[in-house]
């Protein structure tokens, strides 16, 4: 089905985004020109920091893509659209944001808004994404462990260190990257990071309970079927819709 | 997230409101540090106005269990709705702690 796609932007100076929309050949998106135009159109917001994407009626239809700008340059920018164009959803935003964001509850609500999702199938996506997303921002780009041990002095460990992480921009500029297909009966989510990835390795099981380790259980416990890519770096889920 | 708490002899009743994710570590510490400081026995969350939790918010409370098991103190999970109470399912966490509805 050919879909027309139009850019726009929330806190990108005008002319950058004129520019950007010339480059790529796509028209700039003129919100009163296509009420009820539905699936045919979709639209590629282009958003300067977290603060620009808050609004929710931003995270509905026609809108598909979400991408921040950050401190990328056109081409960066350019090559995110183009890959935005290869899914029905996506998503590529700083570390930051996507923490900041809630980002696994905005994607759910763009899916929400094209196919309808019972209440209890809402919340299981969205935990197995927030799992998912929440160990690429986690482990990924901040690179810190998890708590090991069931201490307070574990939790300050972790809380110390995420705390830090999350203030330097080397890692919290890191980019998390979404993306969702639609299939008829299904939906089939990627979320991926610039960490170094990690050796999958069996999960621990019979050394009691562990306050860390627990997201990629719920995942699978969720999801009709996942797969670790790209040494860990890449996660792909499939949701029965 | 936010919380409350309401001590009473016995029993002290916290009320967890939002979402308790990775992101509130600081906050589950401070929670932690007043459970064992106030004189009940009994630390009963109220889940009834939490909305979401994850794993790491499941790995809190569990390290909340431990720090109040190693003071005689025992740690109950209540009235847990919707989101939260599917989630202590699927984690079975009723085999750790004491759930009640």
């Amino acid at each position: 089905m050919p879909r027309s796609a139009a850019l726009h932007g929330l806190g990108i100076p005008q002319d950058r985004l004129q520019r950007l929309a010339a480059t790529l050949g796509m028209p700039r998106w003129l919100p009163s020109a296509a009420p009820g135009d539905g699936d045919a159109s979709r639209v590629v917001l282009l958003f300067g920091d977290h603060e620009a994407a808050e609004q929710p009626t931003h995270w509905v239809r026609p809108f598909a893509a979400w991408i921040e700008a950050g401190a990328r340059s056109d081409a960066a920018l350019a090559d995110s659209i183009a890959r935005a164009a290869g899914a029905d959803l996506y998503a590529s935003i700083t570390t930051a944001t996507a923490n900041h964001l809630y980002l696994a509850s905005r994607i759910v609500a763009a899916l929400a808004s094209r196919r309808p999702l019972g209440d209890a199938q809402r919340d299981d996506m969205e935990l197995a994404l927030h799992e998912a997303i929440s160990n690429a921002v986690v482990h990924g780009n901040l690179q810190v462990d998890g708590m090991k041990g069931l201490s307070v002095a574990a939790l300050d460990r972790f809380s110390h260190e995420l705390a830090a992480r999350i203030a330097d921009p080397t890692f919290a500029g890191r980019l998390i990257e979404v993306s969702a297909r639609l299939e008829p009966d299904a939906a089939v989510i990627e979320v991926s990071d610039e960490g170094n990835g990690f050796a999958q390795t069996a999960s621990a099981g019979g050394a009691g309970p562990a306050p860390s380790g627990r997201g990629l259980d719920l995942i699978s416990a969720i999801a009709e079927q996942v797969e670790l890519l790209d040494d860990g770096r890449r996660i792909r889920m499939r949701f029965a819709l | 997230m936010d919380y409350g708490i309401d001590v009473k002899e016995q029993d002290a009743v916290v009320r967890l409101r939002g979402r308790l994710t990775f992101n509130d570590h600081a906050k589950l510490r401070a929670l932690i540090r007043e459970m064992l400081q106030n004189k009940a026995k009994r630390q009963i969350l109220d889940l009834s106005a939490l909305e979401f939790v994850d794993s790491a918010g499941i790995g809190m409370l569990l390290i909340a269990r431990e720090e109040m098991a190693n003071v005689d103190k025992q740690l109950v999970l209540r009235a847990a709705q919707g989101q939260v109470k599917r989630v202590l399912t699927v984690a079975q966490l009723n085999k750790i702690v004491v759930i009640e509805e």
